[in-house]
C-alpha cells in the first residue's frame, strides 16, 4: 500500500472561508438575463375540492409573464416518477402531479403559481388569483385515518393505509410464552422537519437553440433527479442538466422528487426564459418526517437476555408524496433490532397517509426511529428488572467475534464492537460518577440524570429498482502540467466530503493534495452519479476515486520507470517526487512525468494509453439484492454505529432540562478526515438534542400547521448543546474500501435517546416516565404535577 | 396588497408628523425594521409608505435630569445594554434589554420604541417599563404628549394611532434602596419566554416588605401590571406568608394564558407565579444588601 501522508489527518479544505461566509455559490445567488421569479399558491386546507382557479387578476398585473394552476401543468407534465415507489415493496401508489387538481390533500399542497420579473410581483399577483376551494373532511391523525369512517386521504384506495409490513423472524410467539418478564411501553415520536441554513432553490434556463433546459438546483442527487424531470417534461435526459452547485446542508431534504422541480423547469420552458423559486422557511417547515407511534414490548429473561421483540408501530407520513419520505418507516422495521442478538421478531409497520403535507427524507432515514423506540424500552426494561442500563446492554449486544452477523429481517452487518464502544462512552460521560452521586444530589434537590443510547446505522443503501443505488463512479484526471481533478457521482450537502476525497486520490498518486481540484454536482461533466444519501459519499465516492487514481499511478509509474530506465516496482512516488531505489541518485517530478506521458506518447510513453484519465465504479460488497429462502435481502454494505450518552439536570419546577455533558464513541469504520467525521458527529449530536428539546411541528383541529417559523420550530443554539466528548472506535468494514462504513448520516436517534434516557433517569425517583415525545419544559413539569397527585392521593 | 412601496426619509421630528399627517393609514413607520421587516417579506404587511425615522438623531440620545433619564425612541437594545447612565439609574432596564433574543445582530439594529410600540407580549422591555413607572412621550402635529406605560397597555393600538409617533421614554430616578429583579423563563436557548417578570422591592428600615413593582409579560395577550394588586396587602414581612400570596395574586390575574410551543396555558399559569417569585426575591436581595451596605457606613 503506498504511504498515507493524507489519510487520517484533519486536513482543512481549501475554500471552507468562502462556503461558511456565503461567498461560495449557492443556487439561489446565480441569477441570468431577464431573470424571471415565482411564487407559488398553496393550498390554506388540509382537503378541499377545488372547484374552480381564476388565473385572470394576476394575469393582469404589469411584469406577470405567466401563470397557471393544475390543469394548465398538467397539459405539459406527466405524473411525477416516486423517488421510491411504494408498489416496488408491495404497497399503493398514486399519480402524484407537480400542481393540484381538482382536490387538495394537504396544507400547502401547490395548486398554482405565478411567474414575474421580479419577486415582490409575482407575490403581489399571487394575492389575486382566486381559487373556489371547497373544504372536504380531513384526517390528520394516523389512529383515525384507520378508522373505518375515516375520509380517504387518496381517492380510490381502500383505506389510508400505503402498505402493512412484517419484519418478523424466529418465533417470538413462544418466546414471550416463555418469557419471565414481559417489558412494554408506547413510544410516541412527533413530527420533526430537517431546516438546512439554505433552503431549497431551482433556477431553470432554457436554451432555445439546444431545445435544453439547465436547472441550477439545491440537489443532493443530480443525475437521478434529471431522470425524474425528464420523464414529468416529457423531455429526454440529453436535454437537461442539472448543477448542484454549494450547498448549504441537505439532511435528505434536497433528495429529489419535489413537486417544484420539473414545475420551474416547464416555467422556464414556456417563458423561453430563466426562472427562479426560493423557497421560504414557512414552506420549508411544511415537509417533515418521523412521525411514528410504536407499541414496543421485549420479552425477557431473568438475567435480563431479551428472548423476542414484538414493536407493531403506525407511521404518520402525510399525504402521498414523490419524495422518498414514506420509505423511512420501512427503514425503521427493517433496521429492527439494531445492536441487540435477538432472533425472534415480531415487527410490523403500518405506513399510514393522513392529511398532513408529505414526508420527506430526514436524516436517518427511520432508522434513528429504531434506536428511539428500542432505547426508550430498554431503559424501561433496566428499570423493571432492577438491572443497571449498561449492563442489560451488555447482555444483549451482538458479539465482537459474530461477525458477519445476519439479522432477523435479513441484514447482514459487517462487523462492530458494540460493548467496546459504549464501554468508552461510559467512561468519557462519567457514568458512575452520576450514578454514585444521584441520590445525595436528589437530596440536595438537584434532579441529575444519565442516559445512554446505542444506534446502529446501516449506510451505503442500494435498494433494488430504484434510483437508490450502492455503487458510484469517479472521474480521475491528471493534466500534462501535473494537476489532479477528480469528478464524482457523489456530491455534497455541505459537510465538505471533497477534502476527504482528495486526501484519498493525494495518498494513491503521491501527489500535494494542493495539487487536487474535486468538482461535483454536474451531470454534464461528472460521471453518472447517485449523489449524496445513506452516508456513502466517501465509501463510493472515495473508493472508486481511488481505483481510478490507482489504475492512472500504474500509467505514470510505467512512464517514470521508461524515463528512468529502471524496473517499475523500484518506482516510488511521494508528494509529487518521483524517486527509484533502482537508483537513489536520481529523481523526477511528478510533473515532469506526466509532461512526459502526454507528449513523448511514441518513445518513453509509447508503452501507456493517453491520456491520464480513468473512470472506476466502486460497488461494495455485502448487498445482496437476491432474496434468501425467506425473501429476505441485505441492501446495505456498511453498519456504522455508536454509543451515546447525556448528562442532564432538571430543574423541578419548571420542567427545564439542562444538559450538562454529552458523549459519543463512534464506529465509522475508519476516519479519512476526523474533521469530517467529528463534524458529522456533532451536527447529530445537535439534530437530536434539538429534536427532543425544541422541535415539534403541530396543527390545528383543521388540519392547518401552526408551526411556521423559528419562533414556533425552535432548533438548538450553542448554548443548548453542552460539550461533546468524541472518541473513535472503529471496526473497518472488510467489504469497502479501507474499511469505511460511513459517518453522515447515524446518530441523530442515539443522541435523542440519550436525551430521553437521562431525562427519564433524572425523574426515576419521582415515578415519572416520558415516552411521549418530546421532552419539552411544559411536558416535563405537567408529568412531575401528574406524578406527584398521584403520589399524593395514594397518600390520603 | 401595494405593490410598489414609497419611501420617505424625514429630516426632524416635525417634518414626520407632518408627513404622518398627511398620508393614509397605509403609510408605516420604520426604524430599526425588526419588527416590521419580516412581516413585510412575508406579505403579512404591506405598506403604501415606508416614513423611514432611523436617521433622527434627535431620538438617538440618551439624556439625564434632575427628574431621571430620557431616552430617545431610536436607541439600540445595545446601546441600552451597556450605556453608562441607563446602568446607574434603570440598571433593571439595560439587565431586561440583555434578555431580548436574536442575538447581536439584533440588540445592534432595535429599538426601544419599535420594542414599545410591537406591545408583543413576548417581549421584554414592557414589564421593566412597568415596574420602572416609566412614562413615554408621544409626538403628533399636535405636540407632544406624555402617557405612562401603565396607561399605554391598557390602550388599543398603544394611543398612538398612525399620525404621532413615539418620541422619548422617560424613567424617573428610583426611590434610595430599591432592589430590582428580572427573571425569564426560557425551555431552550432559543426560544421566546415562556414568561417573564420585573420586579422592584422597597424596604422600610425596619426590614418589611415597604412597596414591590411587579409586571408579567409572556404570559398573556397583554402584558400584567400588577403593582397595585400588590399594594394591598404592603407592608408585609418577607415571609413565605408573602411569597405565597405574590403567587396566588399572580396565578389568578392570568385568566386566558397564552398557549403556544412556548408552553401550553396550564403551564404558562404556573410560571408565572414561579417568575413572579424569582424576580421578587432577586428584589428583595438586592434591597437587603443595600440596606446592609447603607448600615455598615
Amino acid at each position: 500500500m503506498a504511504e498515507q501522508p493524507y489519510i487520517g489527518r484533519k486536513e482543512k479544505a481549501p475554500d471552507r472561508v468562502a462556503f461558511v461566509s456565503g461567498r461560495a455559490h449557492f443556487s439561489s445567488d446565480f441569477a441570468f438575463e431577464g431573470q424571471l421569479h415565482a411564487h407559488i399558491i398553496r393550498s390554506p386546507h388540509a382537503a378541499a375540492k377545488i372547484r374552480s382557479v381564476d388565473l385572470s387578476g394576476a394575469l393582469k398585473v404589469s411584469g406577470v409573464k405567466i401563470a397557471i394552476d393544475g390543469a394548465g401543468a398538467a397539459e405539459h407534465l406527466d405524473p411525477i416518477p416516486h423517488h421510491i415507489d411504494p408498489i416496488v415493496f408491495g404497497g399503493r401508489t398514486t399519480d402524484l402531479f407537480c400542481l393540484a387538481q381538482d382536490h387538495t390533500r394537504y396544507f400547502g399542497e401547490p395548486v398554482a403559481v405565478v411567474v414575474a420579473t421580479d419577486k415582490r410581483t409575482a407575490q403581489y399577483a399571487a394575492s389575486r388569483v382566486v381559487v373556489d376551494y371547497e373544504p372536504t373532511a380531513s384526517v390528520t391523525d394516523a389512529d383515525l385515518a384507520l378508522k373505518d369512517d375515516a375520509p380517504l386521504v387518496v381517492l380510490g384506495w381502500d383505506d389510508n393505509s400505503i402498505m402493512q409490513v412484517p419484519f418478523c423472524g424466529g418465533d417470538a410467539e413462544a418466546a414471550f410464552k416463555d418469557a419471565d418478564h414481559i417489558v412494554k411501553t408506547q413510544v410516541r415520536v412527533h413530527r420533526q422537519a430537517t431546516q438546512p441554513i439554505e433552503t431549497r432553490t431551482y433556477n431553470a434556463i432554457w436554451d432555445e437553440g439546444g431545445q435544453s433546459i439547465t436547472l441550477y438546483a439545491s440537489a443532493q442527487n443530480p443525475h437521478p433527479m434529471r431522470f425524474a424531470l425528464a420523464k414529468t417534461l416529457r423531455m429526454p435526459e440529453n436535454r437537461l442538466r442539472v448543477i448542484a452547485p454549494s450547498m448549504g446542508g441537505a439532511f435528505g431534504l434536497k433528495m429529489h422528487s419535489h413537486p417544484e422541480e420539473a414545475l420551474i423547469c416547464l416555467l422556464a420552458k414556456l417563458t423561453k426564459g430563466a426562472v427562479k423559486w426560493t423557497e421560504n422557511r414557512e414552506e420549508c417547515l411544511l415537509i417533515g418526517g418521523r412521525e411514528q407511534t410504536h407499541d414496543i414490548e421485549f420479552a425477557l429473561r431473568e438475567d435480563g437476555r431479551i428472548l423476542a421483540i414484538r414493536d407493531h408501530f403506525l407511521a404518520n407520513a402525510g399525504a402521498p408524496g414523490a419524495t422518498p419520505g414514506w420509505g423511512m418507516a420501512f427503514l425503521t422495521g427493517l433496521t429492527m433490532p439494531g445492536p441487540y442478538d435477538v432472533g425472534n421478531l415480531d415487527v410490523w409497520a403500518n405506513i399510514v397517509v393522513t392529511n398532513k403535507p408529505p414526508w420527506s427524507a430526514c436524516r436517518g432515514f427511520g432508522k434513528e426511529i429504531t434506536a428511539l423506540a428500542l432505547e426508550l424500552c430498554m431503559d424501561k426494561a433496566a428499570r423493571e428488572l432492577g438491572l443497571d442500563p449498561v449492563e442489560i446492554r451488555n447482555r444483549n449486544f451482538i458479539s465482537s467475534n459474530d461477525f458477519p452477523k445476519k439479522t432477523a429481517t435479513g441484514l447482514i452487518y459487517d462487523s462492530g464492537d458494540y460493548a467496546g464502544a459504549l464501554a468508552k462512552t461510559v467512561e468519557s460521560i462519567g457514568y458512575y460518577d452520576v450514578k454514585r452521586n444521584q441520590e445525595k444530589w436528589r437530596g440536595e434537590g438537584k434532579y441529575i440524570g444519565v442516559g445512554l443510547g446505542y444506534e446502529v446505522t446501516p449506510e451505503g443503501g442500494a435498494l433494488p429498482g430504484t434510483m437508490v443505488a450502492g455503487y458510484d463512479t469517479s472521474t480521475v484526471k491528471v493534466d500534462p502540467g501535473g494537476s489532479v481533478t477528480i469528478l464524482t457521482g457523489v456530491t455534497d450537502p455541505g459537510g465538505g466530503n471533497r477534502i476527504g476525497i482528495a486526501q484519498i486520490v493525494a495518498d494513491e498518486l503521491g501527489v500535494a493534495i494542493e495539487a487536487i481540484r474535486v468538482l461535483q454536482g454536474d451531470t454534464q461533466t461528472c460521471p453518472y452519479g447517485f449523489g449524496n444519501y445513506s452516508g456513502r459519499s466517501l465509501i463510493v465516492g472515495g473508493g472508486s476515486a481511488a481505483l481510478a487514481a490507482q489504475d492512472i499511478k500504474e500509467k505514470i509509474v510505467k512512464v517514470a520507470a521508461a524515463l528512468m530506465e529502471v524496473e517499475e516496482g523500484s518506482i516510488k512516488i511521494y508528494r509529487g517526487v518521483v524517486t527509484s531505489s533502482a537508483k537513489p541518485e536520481s529523481e523526477l517530478s511528478f510533473n515532469e512525468v506526466c509532461y512526459a506521458a502526454y507528449t513523448r506518447a511514441y518513445d518513453v510513453a509509447a508503452c501507456i494509453e493517453q491520456p491520464l484519465e480513468a473512470t472506476r465504479t466502486f460497488k461494495p460488497g455485502l448487498i445482496s439484492h437476491l432474496p434468501d429462502e425467506q425473501g429476505k435481502i441485505n441492501p446495505y454494505p456498511s453498519y456504522s454505529n455508536a454509543a451515546y450518552a447525556a448528562v442532564c439536570e432538571i430543574d423541578p419546577g419548571t420542567g427545564v432540562v439542562k444538559l450538562l455533558k454529552f458523549a459519543v464513541t463512534h464506529d465509522c469504520g475508519k476516519a479519512i478526515n476526523p474533521v469530517l467525521v467529528e463534524g458529522q458527529a456533532c451536527g447529530a449530536v445537535a439534530f437530536g438534542i434539538g429534536g427532543m428539546m425544541g422541535e415539534e411541528i403541530v396543527f390545528d383541529e383543521g388540519g392547518r400547521q401552526k408551526t411556521r417559523n423559528f419562533e414556533d420550530y425552535v432548533m438548538p443554539r450553542a448554548a443548548d448543546v453542552p460539550e461533546i466528548v468524541m472518541k473513535h472506535h472503529d471496526s473497518p468494514n472488510p467489504v469497502t474500501f479501507m474499511g469505511l462504513k460511513g459517518a453522515g448520516e447515524a446518530g441523530v436517534g442515539g443522541s435523542a435517546a440519550a436525551v430521553v434516557n437521562a431525562v427519564n433517569d433524572a425523574l426515576a425517583h419521582l415515578g415519572v416516565e416520558i415516552n411521549d415525545l418530546p421532552v419539552t419544559a411544559p411536558r416535563i413539569w405537567s408529568a412531575i404535577q401528574k406524578a406527584q397527585s398521584a403520589q399524593k392521593a395514594a397518600e390520603s | 396588497m401595494s405593490l410598489r412601496v414609497q419611501y420617505a426619509r424625514p429630516l426632524n421630528v416635525d417634518q414626520t408628523v407632518a408627513l404622518l399627517g398627511e398620508l393614509s393609514s397605509g403609510a408605516v413607520i420604520i426604524a430599526g425594521g425588526q419588527e416590521l421587516m419580516p412581516f413585510i417579506n412575508y406579505g403579512r404587511v404591506s405598506p403604501s409608505v415606508l416614513v423611514d425615522i432611523s436617521g433622527l438623531k434627535d431620538l438617538q440620545n440618551i439624556e439625564t435630569s434632575d427628574d431621571g433619564l430620557s431616552i430617545g425612541a431610536l436607541t439600540v437594545h445595545r446601546d441600552i445594554q451597556i450605556n453608562p447612565l441607563i446602568n446607574e439609574i434603570a440598571p433593571l432596564l439595560a439587565h431586561a434589554a440583555l434578555q431580548i433574543g436574536g442575538g447581536r445582530q439584533v440588540h445592534n439594529q432595535g429599538t426601544i420604541g419599535g420594542n414599545i410600540v410591537a406591545m408583543h407580549p413576548l417581549y421584554d422591555i414592557i414589564p421593566a417599563l412597568l415596574v420602572l413607572d416609566a412614562e413615554i412621550e408621544i409626538t403628533s402635529q399636535q405636540g407632544s404628549r406624555i402617557v405612562s406605560m401603565a396607561d399605554l397597555i391598557n390602550e388599543s393600538n398603544h394611543k398612538m394611532g398612525t399620525h404621532a409617533v413615539l418620541t422619548r421614554v422617560l424613567i424617573g430616578n428610583s426611590p434610595a434602596g430599591q432592589g430590582w429583579g428580572y427573571e425569564k423563563l426560557k425551555i431552550t436557548d432559543g426560544c421566546y419566554g415562556s414568561a417573564n417578570a420585573a420586579a422592584t422591592v422597597c424596604l422600610a428600615e425596619d426590614g418589611q416588605v415597604q412597596s414591590v413593582r411587579l409586571a408579567i409579560g409572556a404570559v398573556t395577550e397583554k402584558i400584567l401590571n400588577l403593582s397595585e394588586d400588590l399594594a394591598t396587602f404592603l407592608p408585609a414581612s418577607p415571609d413565605a406568608d408573602l411569597d405565597s400570596r405574590i403567587a396566588g395574586i399572580v396565578e389568578s390575574a392570568v385568566e386566558q394564558p397564552l398557549s403556544d410551543q412556548q408552553g401550553h396555558g396550564e403551564y404558562r399559569r404556573a410560571m408565572a407565579g414561579v417568575v413572579a417569585r424569582k424576580a421578587f426575591h432577586q428584589a428583595l436581595d438586592m434591597a437587603r444588601q443595600d440596606m446592609a451596605l447603607r448600615e455598615r457606613m
